[in-house]
């Protein structure tokens, strides 16, 4: 029975997405859903424009139809200009081409990003909505107060989503030397996330890419440099690291099709830091 | 029969009053309590008001505009509260319940880890907070610890706590205008 999961493993991982994405055309129907997945970039330096270039070209091969981001969208300021030089300048393409962009608040942006109409937030600083059978969850873990956690607990409580999917800005579980891990927060929020079968959460705030080893059956990712970089914070005796990349700039690609959540991880310069599959446990709901 | 029903109706309700009190303790609370939130309230009412009176902004964007009635409510909350003096909202009285909170939050079972969370951000030094004074624009968020805004009073939608050093600030969410500061909020660390 391993090894035949090990075999079926084997072979999504096999068709899942790559950098220029040959295999994809070959994932199965149902349409897939697929998203982008940045954090901390929000600089409008060279580097977050960089990334921003590679992200559009991976759709060539890659479809994504919308980003998550994981806060941190604009740096340093809150005029006009911050919005068009550290958003829509680096994203002009995408946006241009319809692609959704949906964000999370970090602990460097104006609370009043949620009304601003390009990042979908529809007014809240938390919220919900579902794509295919994957329900996403956007959290303000800046301000992670009880109305927020009881109206996680409510949408979760009422999700009939295969796939739950949480993102946030600090994260519940990192190897940062600079940060590290949010203790206090996943004190509050992981009893729920177990509780009510979220599968998968994306953090940033550390400016590196992170993949946890799955804990307490949750995969979590930190995916905080798209845009700033903090070469060399990742600590290497935490235990907690499944693959960590602390050099360069990336961003993630995400592709979900039925049980399957398949992952890729690029460098600024296109170079492939991680990639795998996630399965859905059989009845996780 | 009619008796038992009675009795149980009693039990129901006393428990639904006993809830809702434990969980509203500090509003139901004479000192101060009342006060907190009618001049939370009040504020909440000017804000408003003030928004609902502002001509639609002008911009070229959708960014411009929003940034344009973002400035504009600014400057029409600071003009409005000229007169707001620290002390307002967190009068004696619900300073000194605030301060109770803060230092039974500090010095118990959670206080190392609240401690840790206002330290983990980006920690920045930022100028003591005065009434009507706009929260610095470049300056990052202070987490507020999630076990500590589970002790406070909740808050509507347009205000939030911060914790700027060892200052509770009452602060506007949409214009970053600081409605009231309570110094001395934090106890020092051990």
């Amino acid at each position: 029975m391993r090894a035949f999961r090990g075999l079926i493993l084997s072979a999504a991982v096999a068709a899942s997405v790559s950098l220029y994405g040959q295999q994809l055309a070959t994932l199965p129907s149902p349409v897939p859903v697929r998203f982008a997945v940045i954090g901390d970039m929000g600089t409008g330096k060279a580097a977050q424009y960089e990334v921003g270039a590679l992200m559009q070209k991976s759709r060539g091969t890659f479809p994504f139809d919308f980003v998550i981001t994981l806060g941190d969208n604009i740096y340093g300021g809150n005029s006009a200009k911050d919005y068009r030089n550290k958003f829509e300048l680096p994203y002009k393409t995408m946006l241009d081409s319809g692609v959704l962009f949906y964000a999370s608040l970090g602990n460097h942006d104006s609370p009043t990003q949620r009304d601003y109409k390009a990042f979908n937030m529809g007014g809240r600083q938390y919220y919900t909505y579902t794509k295919g059978r994957t329900q996403f969850f956007a959290l303000d873990s800046s301000y992670m107060s009880p109305e927020q956690l009881s109206w996680l607990v409510k949408e979760l409580q009422a999700s009939d989503a295969d796939w739950k999917v949480c993102y946030f800005h600090h994260p519940l579980y990192s190897s940062g030397a600079s940060h590290g891990s949010a203790v206090e927060l996943r004190l509050v929020l992981e009893p729920i996330l177990i509780k009510y079968g979220v599968q998968v959460v994306f953090a940033g705030h550390e400016h590196f890419y992170e993949r946890l080893k799955p804990q307490h059956g949750i995969s979590y990712f930190i995916a905080g440099g798209a845009g700033q970089l903090r070469k060399g914070d990742l600590k290497t005796n935490t235990g907690l690291t499944a693959l960590g990349y602390d050099r360069d700039r990336s961003f993630m690609i995400v592709a979900i099709v039925d049980d399957t959540l398949t992952f890729e991880t690029l460098s600024r310069t296109g170079q492939r830091v991680d990639a795998g599959v996630i399965a859905r446990h059989a009845g996780q709901r | 029969m009619s008796r038992l029903v009675w009795v149980l109706a009693f039990a129901l309700i006393s428990a639904a009053a006993a809830t809702s009190f434990q969980s509203n303790s500090f509003v139901a609370a004479e000192d101060g309590g009342s006060i907190f939130v009618e001049r939370v309230a009040a504020f909440v009412r000017l804000h408003k008001g003030l928004d609902a009176a502002l001509p639609p902004p002008t911009g070229a964007t959708e960014a411009e505009r929003g940034v344009a009635r973002q400035r504009a409510l600014t400057s029409a909350l600071i003009a409005a509260r000229r007169d707001a003096r620290q002390g307002d909202v967190f009068t004696p009285v619900v300073a000194a319940r605030f301060r109770a909170i803060l230092r039974d939050a500090f010095t118990g079972p959670d206080g190392a880890n609240i401690r840790r969370t206002l330290k983990e951000g980006d920690p920045v030094t930022l100028p003591p907070m005065h009434v009507n004074d706009v929260y610095p624009e470049n300056a990052p968020l202070v987490t507020m610890p999630p076990t500590l805004l589970r002790r406070l009073p909740s808050l509507p939608m347009e205000l939030s706590y911060r914790i700027v050093g060892r200052e509770l600030v009452l602060k506007d969410v949409d214009t970053n205008v600081i409605v009231d500061v309570l110094p001395d909020a934090v106890p020092a660390a051990p």
